[in-house]
């Protein structure tokens, strides 16, 4: 086996606390799940830990009610390991674009709360984005983390990403990374892409974050190692591999055998590991499963969770026989529109824009609103020309197009806010204002439940049975152990 | 030997046995030197309850389909139909005045109301010059593809 070129070490970025669960649980780990296992994470020898990014600020406040900043700052000052904190560059953790003073802030309490990495991506990668969340997550102290985003089509080409590289260089990234959301890097790509990337990050660490849809994820980091990059982001084994991520297990074991050094702990690894699928039983939710590789994913591009969700959606409108000819459109609706990246919010956009031409049985005759501004140049620049077909029906007129960075658009936000909350409110409060109606904000006041912050299995049995109402009597015995419990 | 602790995986394997047996009234088990024994309060199977989880609360379900009443409309007036199957919306935003009212003036691009699919929004314009007689759909009430939304008394 060639060893990897002039590549000394290969550092990890764990990700079991925000994509790893996103991915699986539909984002629904909870701060008491992940605070016993803590310590454990922080000495397994990552070289940073992601802790947030959109879907998990999302589901804290609308579905977990949590306070989100209680978890970052929590988290950070557990952790002595760097935390690394995700947003959507203008459109932080929704899909909406924010005023520039409403991103700075936010880049100001998460380096405030002790987030020492902020990675920015924008998902149609303009970069022009990034511009306002970098240069405030600089001022405040953070180092930057610049992603690109993969996708396939005939303009996502070498020569894109290293144009791509050059720009987020141009910004003052301390740190590259290729993210590809949907498992679509092939090793082959990877041998063209990867060192065409390298050779223009100009020495600056390049990472790759790539999902496990396809299965080829272990070779496509493979590939990574050999070619230079710096840093793979992984997931503690049990909740790796279909959506999720790879594991770190065995991303290091491949490491290991070209010969790069990595600072993982095994036994540590396996402590987390156990806890995880653990967890994964207690709380009855899937552990990740290795993805047979399908083809067809090449062609629409929508990630598996996705399409299962597409057809809930479809059957509720009593549409589900249509899902194959609908999942075709999607395909000709990307090509029609400029390739946007099969990404939230894009991803909607083409599944819904192929649901109402296929019913329709026409072709545009009905463009959703938020289509409309994709096309206007609104949330940034379109990758490719748009087909003819698609704007001869959408009209748009000469005043309606954007050309300015999307952000300059928008009007300021905080006096606004803070007219409206009032002096005494914090940073964290006006924030939270400008993303969210109040209603779904005030479940958030609830006391928050007393976390443990380390647990053993035998803990773990006991308050699992205890919080069994149908057991009066227990008694455990092991070794030199022996325990009875009674109702 | 030293002595062995229990393990993340012993543990996996003690919780599966009991959830699988919880129609007995009682549970003994010894694997090794693990023992693990159980008396249930009345045998009969109860639901494990989660420890210190909340119930999730999910996303509130698509509007329900309403009762249907056949509607009748004077033959000059320019009904505008929803497009697809979806949600229909008189204002912009909750909390905010509605696009149109009764009575009121509009121009072919007027925007009449919005109708939600599939999370999207698709803005509905009157396509006509004249004056609303009728909304016909109330807020926030789910439509066909089809169905009549609006009826519009164009001016001659």
């Amino acid at each position: 086996m060639r060893k990897a070129q002039e590549q000394k070490r290969f550092d990890f970025v764990d990700v079991t606390l925000r994509d790893a669960h996103q991915c699986l649980w539909g984002t629904r780990m909870t701060t008491a799940m992940m605070t016993p296992i803590l310590s454990e994470i922080d000495r397994a020898g990552y070289s940073v830990i992601n802790i947030l990014g959109g879907a998990v600020f999302d589901v804290c406040v609308r579905y977990l009610h949590e306070n989100p900043w209680d978890r970052i700052r929590l988290l950070c000052e557990r952790l002595s390991t760097p935390c690394d904190a995700l947003t959507r560059g203008q459109s932080l953790y929704t899909f909406e674009l924010f005023p520039d003073d409403v991103v700075a802030l936010n880049a100001r309490l998460l380096a405030r709360l002790g987030v020492k990495v902020f990675t920015v991506y924008d998902a149609l990668n303009d970069n022009r984005n990034l511009e306002s969340s970098v240069k405030a997550g600089r001022e405040a102290g953070m180092k930057i983390n610049g992603w690109m985003t993969y996708t396939l089509s005939p303009v996502h080409t070498d020569a894109y990403y290293v144009e791509r590289t050059k720009e987020l260089l141009a910004l003052g990234s301390d740190y590259l990374c290729i993210k590809d959301p949907t498992g679509l890097l092939t090793p082959e790509r990877g041998a063209t892409l990867f060192p065409a990337v390298v050779a223009a990050s100009g020495g600056v660490p390049v990472q790759l974050h790539s999902h496990c849809q396809s299965a080829l994820a272990p070779k496509v980091y493979e590939t990574a190692i050999r070619s230079g990059f710096a840093a793979g982001h992984t997931a503690s084994e049990p909740l790796a591999n279909g959506a999720s991520l790879p594991a770190t297990e065995e991303i290091g074991e491949i490491a290991r055998r070209l010969g790069v050094e990595i600072s993982l702990d095994d036994d540590v690894l396996k402590t987390i590991a156990g806890y995880f699928r653990w967890l994964c039983v207690r709380e009855e939710k899937p552990c990740g499963r290795v993805a047979q590789y399908d083809p067809a994913l090449y062609e629409h591009q929508i990630p598996g969770g996705m399409i299962s969700n597409l057809h809930y959606q479809l059957e509720t409108m009593k549409l589900g026989h249509r899902l194959p000819e609908i999942l075709e459109e999607i395909a000709r609706v990307r090509k029609d529109l400029g390739y946007p990246i099969v990404v939230s919010p894009f991803a909607q956009y083409l599944v819904t824009q192929a649901t109402i031409n296929v019913v329709q049985g026409e072709r545009y005759k009905t463009i959703p609103d938020e289509i409309r501004k994709y096309a206007r140049g609104y949330y940034g620049k379109v990758a490719a020309p748009m087909s003819p077909a698609f704007l001869d029906r959408l009209k748009l007129k000469p005043s309606e197009l954007v050309t300015e960075r999307p952000g300059e658009h928008i009007e300021p936000g905080l006096p606004r806010l803070r007219r409206e909350l009032g002096p005494g409110a914090s940073d964290g409060d006006l924030l939270l204002a400008a993303f969210y109606d109040k209603a779904l904000l005030e479940p958030l006041e609830r006391p928050k439940p007393e976390y443990r912050f380390r647990t053993s299995p035998l803990h773990e049995l006991v308050a699992w049975l205890g919080a069994r109402r149908d057991i009066e009597h227990a008694r455990i015995r092991f070794a030199g152990t022996d325990m009875t419990f009674s109702a | 030997m030293a002595e062995r602790n229990l393990t993340y995986d012993d543990l996996v394997q003690i919780v599966e046995l009991i959830r699988t047996t919880s129609q007995f009234s009682e549970f003994r088990l010894k694997v090794g030197d693990i023992e693990v024994s159980l008396k249930r309060a009345n045998g009969a199977a109860c639901p494990a309850p989660m420890p210190q989880e909340t119930p999730v609360r999910e996303e509130t379900p698509a509007a329900l389909p309403r009762e249907k009443k056949p509607v009748s409309f004077s033959e000059n007036l320019h009904l505008v139909r929803s497009p697809m199957v979806g949600t229909f919306y008189r204002a912009p935003a909750p909390g905010q005045p509605p696009f149109v009212e009764v009575g009121q003036s509009v121009e072919p691009d007027s925007i009449l109301c919005v109708i939600e699919v599939m999370k999207l929004m698709n803005s509905i314009e009157a396509g006509v010059r004249g004056t609303v007689r009728q909304v016909v759909v109330e807020n926030a009430a789910a439509v066909e593809a089809g169905e009549v939304l609006v009826a519009i008394e164009p001016l001659s």
